[in-house]
């Protein structure tokens, strides 16, 4: 602004004030997260880099150079992409189904889909071993009707591990597409349709651009839950399938191996962030609002 | 009522459509003809059906009983996006994750229409609406009566056969609302398409259309030309309804060649109308035709200004005779000379009175 500038002309409500109340507002969580999350991650990069004389790389190299832990990287991004996909394509159309229900149905529903939230993830992986072992209701069940005549083996196969885990984390699904399924409007169809546009395409054209947000932030919860899942992959399948989290849990607790369980970590939380950021990206690039 | 017969020309046709949504009928019997190329301005209270006639004509909705019937097809069962019914939502139903453009061109890239195709009709579409500079913004980002000018370059675009309109121009100043209606009519000659306009707003509704549609209580009261709904109302509601109008009650006490005579507490008046003696009838007269007067040819009233209302060329002079009210309106000049509560004598020709069935008493 210049001196000429008439002294009446205010400026635009001072950005400055506001951004200073957003910053005491977040101040709070900020402080939490502060003292939670960043001081701990600070510590855990620190000890993932900590050898006997100055900072090393060497667990990194150990972790991303050996066949043996890309192997069980993988493992852990394999179980997480497999619950993912399968909890969208079961936990999409479940969302709308859920929205569309009215009354005592869509209550009905809701319950099924929070009580399980309220018990452990110990009980629930628990109860899918009681399930799908060898004399488990499963088996059994298949037995009694003789359409099997030898118990199958189940509990301990990468099968009974992305059941378990599909079902232990589709509610993580569920809801945030739920979310903003209900919030559509439905003369937004309607528009479609008398514009030409079968209920197909209307889909395709409409509401599957509308609720990329809620896709979106059930892919992330699901993948960065599974991704790290400890109880599910050590209760449903075990030594076979070594993941991350349960290598970090061994270099701890058995091991005594503390920088490489750190350097396990650095690498599973990258991973976790890194599928965030790019879901959030790719659903931008997607023309989603 | 004055229903007219339902001719081998007309374009859009309802047939007997009835709606209910539980205990309450929001559509009774419902029986419209409109011409190919008519546009029909639908008029009526709020919950009086409005909305679900065109959601029925647009297939929407399904009719309980009665059919709809477009450019003589059986559309009654066809679902909407094979109708080619154009229509603007009342809340606009605009696509959010779309920009302006993007809106626009939505009907035209369903039908898979050529890119440069769509890019021209996008534009020509825009610039009806004067919008064309805001083509590439977010829908969030507009102004109330700018998404509702995208919502009529949406179905406008399409060029459709049948264009339904509910309350389209409600949002936009009086300016742009006249300078819209005026488009639209061009619009709509253009494409030949039929259309059906529903409004709140009785004089978008007496000059825009070629014939207007009284609705009431989910039935149509009356269809016919604006001037006629006006000058020869069908019924007490659309006299009510459309314009201002003094109306008297009595009882019949003879009847004569189409002409009543009737007792009312501001004494005999004569009216057209077939009604047996001792009838409950309204009689009643719009504002214009009545003229201060001294001799005794048709009804005359004697009363007392009650009050004045200047309305810049004319005023509209309320009269208080015997307990009732006369609604007079007078030029300028005559109505300045009024006094409030000064003798007015005023009279009016019998062919422009009229009576109708007194309305039951609600039990
Ligand atoms: N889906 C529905 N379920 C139940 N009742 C409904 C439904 N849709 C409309 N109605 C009722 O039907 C009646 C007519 O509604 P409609 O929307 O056709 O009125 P309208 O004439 O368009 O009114 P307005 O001028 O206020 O828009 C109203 O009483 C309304 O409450
Ligand atoms: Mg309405």
């Amino acid at each position: 602004m210049t001196d000429t500038a008439l002294p009446l002309v205010k400026a635009p409500a001072a950005p400055g004030r506001e951004r200073w109340l957003a910053v005491a507002l977040a101040a709070p969580a900020l402080l939490i997260l502060l003292a939670l999350f960043a001081l701990p991650l600070a510590k855990l990069l620190a000890a993932s880099v900590a050898g006997p004389d100055g900072p090393t790389l060497a667990e990194y190299a150990k972790l991303l150079g050996t066949p043996y832990y890309l192997g069980v990287i993988w493992n852990s991004v394999r179980l997480a992409l497999l619950t993912t996909g399968i909890a969208l394509v079961i936990g999409y159309p479940a969302a709308f189904a859920l929205a569309r229900a009215r009354g005592a149905v869509r209550s009905a529903l809701l319950a099924c889909l929070f009580l399980p939230l309220a018990a452990s993830v110990i009980v629930k992986a628990f109860a899918w071993t009681i399930l799908l072992r060898s004399d488990g209701l499963v088996n059994e069940t298949l037995l009694a009707l003789g359409l099997i005549d030898a118990p199958i083996r189940m509990i301990f196969t990468e099968t009974a591990l992305i059941v378990g885990s599909v079902n232990i984390f589709l509610p993580f699904m569920i809801l945030p597409i739920y979310t903003v399924v209900a919030q559509l409007d439905p003369r937004l169809m309607e528009a479609a349709a008398t514009l030409g546009a079968a209920p197909a395409e209307a889909f395709v054209r409409v509401v599957v651009p509308l609720t990329v947000p809620g896709v979106v932030a059930g892919v992330a919860l699901v993948f960065s839950l599974a991704v790290s899942a400890y109880v599910v992959p050590t209760l449903l399948i075990g030594e076979r399938y070594p993941t991350l989290s349960t290598t970090i849990a061994k270099a701890y607790l058995l091991a005594r191996q503390p920088t490489f369980g750190a350097a396990a970590g650095v690498v599973l939380l990258v991973i976790a962030v890194a599928t965030v950021a790019l879901s959030t990206r790719l659903a931008r690039l997607g023309g989603a609002r | 009522m004055s229903q007219e017969p339902i001719d081998a020309a007309s374009h859009l046709v309802v047939r007997q459509a009835s709606k209910r949504y539980g205990a309450t009928t929001v559509l009774d019997r419902v029986d419209l003809a409109i011409r190919r190329g008519e546009l029909v301005t639908l008029l009526g209270p709020s919950g009086c059906g409005k909305t679900t006639l065109l959601r029925l004509i647009a297939g929407l909705a399904l009719p309980d009983a009665g059919t709809v019937a477009i450019a003589g097809r059986d559309v009654t069962r066809v679902p909407p996006h094979r109708r080619n019914v154009g229509v603007v939502f009342q809340n606009y139903a605009l696509f959010p994750h779309l920009s302006v453009a993007g809106n626009v061109a939505f009907g035209l890239t369903v039908r898979r229409r050529p890119k440069a195709d769509i890019a021209r009709a996008v534009d020509k579409a825009l610039a009806l609406v004067h919008l064309d500079h805001l083509a590439a913004r977010p829908i969030s980002a507009l102004s109330g009566g700018q998404q509702q000018r995208v919502a009529l370059a949406r179905a406008l675009a399409v060029e459709p056969d049948v264009l339904l309109f509910d309350e389209a121009l409600s949002a936009l100043d009086r300016k742009l609302r006249e300078e819209m209606q005026g488009e639209m009519r061009r619009i709509l000659r253009d494409i030949n398409a039929t259309a059906i306009f529903v409004t709140h707003d009785q004089d978008e509704a007496l000059t825009m259309s070629d014939r207007v549609a009284v609705m009431n209580g989910g039935r149509i009261e009356q269809l016919a030309e604006p001037r006629l709904i006006y000058q020869r109302p069908a019924s007490l509601f659309t006299l009510n309804f459309v314009g201002l109008s003094t109306r008297i009650s009595g009882t019949v006490v003879a009847c004569d060649g189409g002409i009543v005579q009737v007792d009312t507490k501001v004494g005999r008046l004569a009216a057209t109308g077939r009604f047996l003696a001792g009838s409950q009838v309204v009689v009643a007269t719009r504002p214009e035709h009545l003229r201060p007067a001294a001799g005794a040819t048709g009804n005359a009233v004697s009363g007392r200004v009650r009050a004045v209302v200047f309305q810049g060329s004319r005023s509209l002079v309320e009269v208080g005779a015997g307990g009732e009210t006369l609604l007079a309106e007078l030029p300028g000049q005559e109505a300045a000379l009024l006094a409030p509560d000064a003798e007015i004598r005023l009279a009016w020709p019998v062919s422009e009175t009229f009576a109708f069935p007194a309305p039951e008493m609600a039990a």
